[in-house]
């Protein structure tokens, strides 16, 4: 076996301590680049070595592809892990690296090309043969002809703006009576927000549920798909807690492989090895369904691969090594299996009671749950300061049990266990997730948490537990008598006697 | 040991003598019982919970945030009272509440522990003393005026 010998982890936070801890797995040393504000992370912590990189904005380090590539040379690095967000998408970077003579630890520069504009990536799963939103794709020259689509697709219907983002320039219409109205709002709105007023028309996904297809390919020609993970639970288009399997497929137990399949297909067409992630939207539709319908490829390691791992248990980073060393992917699609049920929710540095507003501050208090079938992916430590610069995840805490409920209930074990204090976070707030009877029932979809929300009653304060935080802060002042320890028992008894 | 709570805006007190403890909040609920605190483990009538302090005021107790603060009922200390009671000493309220009786005007000549000012602070009336005997050089406080903590009442020369 010829992997590498040393690997730079271009990434922070929790995902470069993922890698660190793959490479000391595997006896590959590592080098953690880091920014000033991660001078002391637990990535750097945990490293074999540590290269700067820069100031702490992402543009003066993280983002860096000169620096980056510099450290690696510097530290005689044989390969970079971009990790996830950063430079991991990033196909100028790749080509820089192979410039280099350095192995970027994901897909080949040609396929993130392919991938990377959402436009392109619909063409080319369109010509692959696999599903898409129905819609006329380009922009409507007319009311007519919005009419005639709109018709053809059957109603409700969703306008978009082409040029268009964050929702801007859209219209949900339900009936042929409202759409020469919404087609004039929705035209005038991405006029003024996007300086093009050019709108066209796509099926509206009802109870949409976001699904994605985990995928592995090998230099050999070798592409197997490693199931679905469902990431419908979401706030502000950011995914919060993510399974699998997706508990749609309990009742449709041969829609894995029709979305695994039809993920396959658009990685074939793009030329893609390594660790990818096909992403589908998935209708609520129960007649004649559920429908699926392709978004987009994330050309790198997702942030909620360990439920995966935990469900397959296969190591993704493991293989996105191997992979880029040119090793060829031993695992055949039937050696590939699902057991159990894997559960993660993301542990932000944010405030639920005030629309996520990210929240930086110091780690007063730090205890870590641990125990059966729980995995924690961290990325801090007692005393660190979150920094501001970055993306507020804090860890991913992930639960596996032989069933979905056994894992949400150790899921919610865990979350009870955590202390996190210092910071304000979302850990009290999965837990009344957890409890929620829609959610327990597994009927997701990506307006849950809107929903949520509305329906989500406001915690009595426990009368005890404000006893108990009273009694402790009354005698904080107190100064407690630290009793001299007598070990001479512990030195002069056998180990029968203490273990009587 | 008495001590006065505010928790989330609301007030409380909590008595706490040996191992009993007695927490009252203002609207009558009430825990009494028997109590043992080990670091941030507190075991309440057989109850288990897990307390850590975070930033600032908040608190947390098994998974829970609440922020809460807790005074001293018994002496609602003058400000400076920590340094040598010689020189300016500027008394000040320690927690929020309302002026109920200014005690002295402005040149009189006070003794040390002598009342300066009542103030009313959750449904307690607390005499701010003299830290020193001396001169009144000021007064900040005005009856039925709310103060803040930290707002300095009085000036003693």
């Amino acid at each position: 076996m010829s992997l590498f010998r040393k690997v730079l982890v271009a990434n922070r936070g929790e995902i470069a301590v993922r890698v660190v801890r793959a490479l000391r797995d595997l006896g590959i040393a590592s080098v953690a680049a880091y920014s000033d504000a991660d001078r002391a992370s637990l990535a750097v912590q945990l490293a074999d070595e540590a290269a700067h990189l820069g100031a702490s904005p992402s543009s003066e380090s993280y983002l860096r592809i000169d620096r980056v590539i510099d450290a690696a040379k510097r530290h005689g690095a044989e390969a970079i892990h971009p990790g996830y967000g950063f430079l991991s998408e990033n196909a100028e970077f790749a080509d820089a690296c192979a410039a280099a003579g350095i192995v970027f630890i994901g897909p080949p520069a040609g396929a993130i090309r392919k991938l990377g504009s959402k436009t392109a990536a619909r063409q080319l799963a369109i010509a692959a043969g696999a599903p898409v939103v129905p819609g006329t794709e380009r922009a409507l020259s007319s009311w007519e002809e919005a009419r005639a689509a709109a018709n053809s697709l059957g109603y409700p219907v969703l306008l978009k703006a082409s040029a268009g983002g964050g929702g801007k320039g859209m219209r949900r219409v339900d009936r042929e009576s409202e759409l020469q109205a919404a087609l004039r709002d929705a035209a005038s709105e991405a006029g003024r927000a996007f300086g093009n007023s050019d709108v066209y028309v796509e099926k509206l996904v009802e109870e949409p549920r976001h699904i994605e297809i985990q995928i592995l390919g090998d230099h050999h020609g070798r592409l197997i798909h490693l199931g679905e993970r469902e990431c419908s639970i979401q706030r502000r288009h950011q995914k919060v807690i993510e399974e699998c399997p997706s508990p749609l497929m309990s009742s449709h137990p041969d829609l894995r492989q029709k979305m695994g399949q039809a993920a396959l297909k658009v990685a074939r067409a793009a030329g893609y090895t390594n660790a990818g992630t096909v992403e589908f939207l998935v209708d609520g539709n129960v007649d004649h369904g559920p429908n699926f319908y392709f978004l987009e490829v994330n050309t790198r390691l997702q942030v909620e691969h360990p439920v995966t791992e935990l469900a397959t248990g296969l190591d993704l980073v493991e293989w996105q090594l191997k992979i880029a060393a040119g090793e060829p992917l031993t695992l055949k699609q039937t050696d590939v299996t699902w057991r159990g049920s894997a559960i993660e929710c993301r542990i932000y540095a944010e405030d639920p009671d005030h629309d996520f507003m990210p929240a930086p501050g110091t780690v007063v208090h730090l205890s870590e749950p641990a125990g059966p079938g729980i995995r924690l992916d961290s990325g801090i430590s007692e005393g660190w300061n979150v920094p501001l610069e970055y993306d507020p995840l804090l860890a991913k805490l992930a639960a596996w049990g032989p069933t979905r409920e056994t894992a949400i209930r150790r899921l919610d074990r865990a979350l009870s266990e955590y202390v996190l204090t210092g910071v304000r976070n979302n850990i009290a707030f999965f837990r009344e997730v957890l409890a929620d009877t829609d959610f327990r029932g597994g009927r997701l979809s990506t307006l849950f948490l809107d929903r949520f929300f509305k329906r989500r009653k406001k915690l009595e304060a426990d009368p005890e537990f404000e006893a108990a935080a009273a009694l402790v802060l009354a005698l904080a002042s107190r100064r407690a008598e630290v009793p001299r320890r007598d070990i001479r028992r512990w030195l002069e008894s056998g180990r029968e006697e203490l273990l009587r | 040991m008495k001590r006065q709570v505010m928790v989330n805006g609301r007030s409380a007190n909590i008595e706490i003598d040996g191992s009993q403890l007695r927490y009252v909040r203002d609207e009558g609920v009430e825990i009494e019982g028997e109590f043992s605190l080990e670091g941030t483990s507190v075991l309440m009538n057989g109850r288990s919970y897990r307390v850590s302090k975070g930033a600032g005021t908040e608190i947390w107790v098994n998974g829970r945030r609440l922020t809460m603060e807790v005074f001293d009922s018994r002496d609602l200390r003058p400000g400076q009272c920590a340094t040598a009671n010689h020189g300016r000493q500027e008394i000040a309220a320690s927690m929020p509440g309302k002026v109920i009786r200014v005690l002295v005007a402005a040149g009189d000549t006070v003794e040390e522990g002598q009342g300066l000012v009542v103030v009313e602070a959750m449904k307690m009336q607390n005499e701010m003393k003299s830290p020193k005997a001396g001169r009144v050089a000021e007064v900040r406080a005005r009856p039925d005026a709310t103060v803040g903590a930290g707002e300095i009442l009085v000036v003693v020369e």
